[in-house]
């Protein structure tokens, strides 16, 4: 199962090939009460150690599908479900050091049900979280 | 004396615990320990592999529903109506999706199905095209036993444009598959401390006064009562003493009882999503709305 909080502790690492990391990857619940359709999701802006990253160029990546904003936005039929987790891939090369790093995320999650002009939720959340190998 | 009500609890209580401290069975085992009868879910939530579940989990489902004594009340659904950043759903894409969430309901053994619309203003007034999508569904809800019924929820109030919509439609089209859920957060007389996983901070509130109650006077219920065909008993926070900090439940009760419903009231826990408190603030209310109906029934209040 999850952890309750958004951020899972598992997950946290870096990915591309050992000694030339692109970057690293954030596990995380889905941030709504319901599974949506990914195009429901309009992407996660992530600060690490203080460092910004923008939801416009970080990617998703859920079961074995891995999508940018741009198609994200437009993924109609691929779901979400409540119980499944999905990570947030963030650029960044050599990735970051093994260690506790200090982790936010600010979910946008669509509402339709929403006024059209906060129809964005935001949703965040943070914690400290460890990255185990380098 | 009117009809009994029937309780019932939603898994929306569970939201944050489900997944992660609670399977399915468990939920299952928490609602009917209360002494509930029905269970309400969220479609895209509970039902594994949504909208396409497998013929396993539904054999699933049907053995929980049996072995807890369970019966499905409503299941809840959403019309992505803002489908992407750049276009909305057509009438036609909106009519499907209604169909989908109306067929995977009867499906299931729901008898309500209530459908989120999208919304163009503060104060909920939804698109124009629910109208549409919704009567060419009103052939096949008959013929499933379906009711749909969209929620007034804060902050919209009963005496409202949104609510004499929904009337209007029945009116006209004359439909037994279409009514009101009334959602017992617009009763909220007392500020909410939290929503959800939210703490609410003075930003929030500038932003969401309704989180502070809306107020409708229960009174108001009578007006609409012969249109209402189910209630989620939304709570945010019971006491110790089973005193409700933010829903008046005893003139609530009485406006309820007093306009002869007999439907479900369906717990709808939407307080501080600390791991399991939900579960015993449930239980708080099953027996705080079951002590109101007994005190009502012997004359205690009127």
């Amino acid at each position: 199962m999850l952890e309750h909080q958004l951020i899972q502790s598992t997950g946290f690492r870096n990915f591309g090939p050992v000694g030339a990391r692109e970057g690293f990857a954030i596990r995380i619940r889905i941030p709504n009460y319901h599974g949506t359709r990914l195009s429901q999701l309009d992407g996660f802006d992530v600060t690490v150690d203080g460092v910004f990253y923008d939801h416009e160029i970080n990617r998703f990546g859920i079961r074995d599908e891995v999508y940018t904003m741009a198609e994200m936005r437009e993924e109609t039929t691929a779901r979400w479900g409540l119980t499944e987790w999905g990570e947030i891939l963030v650029d960044k090369p050599g990735g970051l050091e093994p260690g506790v790093h200090k982790i936010e995320v600010l979910a946008r999650i669509r509402y339709s049900y929403f006024p059209p002009d906060v129809h964005i939720f935001p949703m965040h959340a943070e914690r400290y979280g460890t990255i185990c190998i380098a | 004396m009117a009809g009994s009500f029937k309780y019932g609890v939603s898994t929306y209580s569970y939201v944050d615990d489900y997944g992660s401290v609670m399977t399915l069975e468990d939920a299952f085992d928490h609602i009917a320990d209360t002494g509930a009868t029905g269970i309400e879910i969220l479609g895209e939530g509970q039902i594994e592999g949504y909208p396409n579940p497998s013929s396993q989990f539904l054999d699933r489902w049907f053995g929980l529903l049996d072995k807890y004594k369970l019966e499905p009340t409503n299941m809840c659904s959403w019309v992505d109506m803002r489908i992407t950043l750049q276009r909305n759903l057509t009438v036609e894409e909106g009519a499907a999706e209604l169909e989908r969430d109306l067929r995977l309901a009867h499906q299931f053994g729901f008898k309500f199905l209530r459908p989120k619309f999208g919304v163009l203003s503060h104060d909920l007034i939804p698109e124009p095209q629910w109208e549409a999508y919704t009567e060419r569904n009103l052939d096949l809800a008959h013929k499933l036993g379906v009711v749909i019924c969209p929620e007034i929820h804060a902050p919209t109030p009963i005496k409202h444009e949104v609510v004499d919509g929904y009337i209007n439609f029945i009116e006209r089209t004359g439909t037994k598959n279409f009514g009101l859920m009334i959602d017992t957060g617009i009763f909220q007389d007392r500020p909410l401390t939290h929503w959800g996983s939210h703490q609410i901070n003075d930003e929030a509130r500038k932003h969401m006064e309704f989180l502070n109650g809306i107020k409708v006077p229960p009174e108001h219920f009578l007006d609409v009562a012969k249109y209402v065909v189910f209630i989620q008993a939304k709570f945010h926070d019971i006491d110790e003493n089973l005193e409700d900090q933010n829903i008046p439940w005893q003139p609530v009760i009485s406006a309820i009882k007093r306009s002869g419903y007999s439907g479900y009231l369906s717990s709808e826990y939407e307080g501080w999503r600390a791991p399991w408190r939900s579960i015993d603030q449930v239980r708080r209310q099953q027996v705080l709305l079951r002590k109101l109906e007994r005190e009502y029934d012997e004359g205690k209040f009127a």
